[in-house]
């Protein structure tokens, strides 16, 4: 087995974990930022902005511990796929109806939906790659006769 | 057991398990904006400042159909022009630094009216800075709605579109 087949499971997954546990801390540390973030999109109602401000950070951190240490990575890669399609549909949402507003994924700073949409669709797909190469090892191997 | 259903467990253990935890954090957060009073912590008042008094989404909408106060819009005009609450006027803050706290507008609000500052909620500190130039410029009885335009908006409160 070369070093990359062998190893780019494992940078894949310990990177998707990094990325979720670094986006998570800042929202974290100051959820009433993040809960304006979350109110600039005029999704969800008031007190559900501050809700979600609330746990999706934690979903965030605990998803990225659990795929850097590999403890129940499936399900987590599951979690964090479904997570990047609904940041997906919030950004483009914010694209058709011409919001410019920070995408507040990563705490502060301004990026634009465009770039946050492309940004997510690398994640979701590093997420896909988790699960298919997790798929790959638990999979019984083939029996040769 | 079937993968498809030990994930399902799984995943709905973590969620679970974040909801609990986020929910445990940021309890106290979230009980201010149940009751829909977004409270900050406000910065340590230096010596001999004041500092505007924060007012409820209640008391807002009391005091201005009463017209007893002033509300005062400190987000940027093209934001005013967008979407504000229905009777407040606009007074973007970057404007009134320019002018070191002084503004057309204002000049035909008396110095004794109570005035409320918002912007855009949660975050946005614009209204604070705004009401604290105020009071700096002689206004007596400044305030800051600190749920701002989201609040107003979400508890379907009017709001009006163009300038004024």
């Amino acid at each position: 087995m070369s070093a990359v087949k062998r190893y780019l499971p494992v940078a894949v997954r310990i990177a998707l974990g990094g990325i979720f546990i670094y986006a998570a801390l800042p929202k974290i540390a100051d959820p009433a930022t993040f809960a304006g973030s979350v109110a600039n999109y005029r999704i969800l109602p008031y007190f559900w902005s501050y809700f979600t401000a609330a746990v999706l950070p934690f979903l965030e951190l605990i998803c990225g511990v659990l795929l850097v240490t590999g403890y129940r990575v499936r399900a987590c890669a599951l979690i964090v796929a479904a997570l990047n399609v609904v940041f997906m549909a919030a950004l483009a949402s914010l694209i058709v109806r011409g919001l410019d507003i920070d995408c507040g994924c990563f705490g502060g700073g301004k990026t634009s939906p465009w770039l946050a949409l492309s940004r997510d669709a690398v994640f979701l797909a590093m997420a896909g790659a988790v699960l298919w190469f997790e798929e790959k090892r638990t999979s019984p191997p083939v029996v040769r006769s | 057991m079937a993968k498809t259903t030990v994930s399902i467990i799984e995943i709905s253990l973590i969620v679970l398990v974040a909801a609990a935890l986020g929910v445990f954090w940021n309890r106290t957060l979230l009980a201010d904006a149940w009751h829909g009073a977004p409270t900050r912590q406000a910065a340590p008042a230096q010596a001999g400042e004041q500092l505007p008094m924060p007012v409820g989404l209640a008391q807002v909408k009391e005091m201005l159909d009463a017209g007893q106060a002033v509300v005062v819009d400190a987000r940027s005009a093209a934001s005013f022009r967008e979407e504000h609450i229905a009777g407040a006027l606009p007074l973007p803050l970057e404007e009134v630094k320019k002018r070191s706290g002084k503004s057309p507008l204002l000049e035909k609000v008396s110095k004794d009216s109570v005035v409320i500052a918002y912007c855009n909620g949660f975050s946005c500190h614009d209204s604070m800075e705004l009401a604290k130039l105020l009071i700096g410029s002689g206004f007596g009885s400044v305030y800051v709605f600190e749920g701002g335009l989201p609040e107003w908006r979400d508890a379907g409160y009017p709001v009006a579109k163009g300038e004024r």
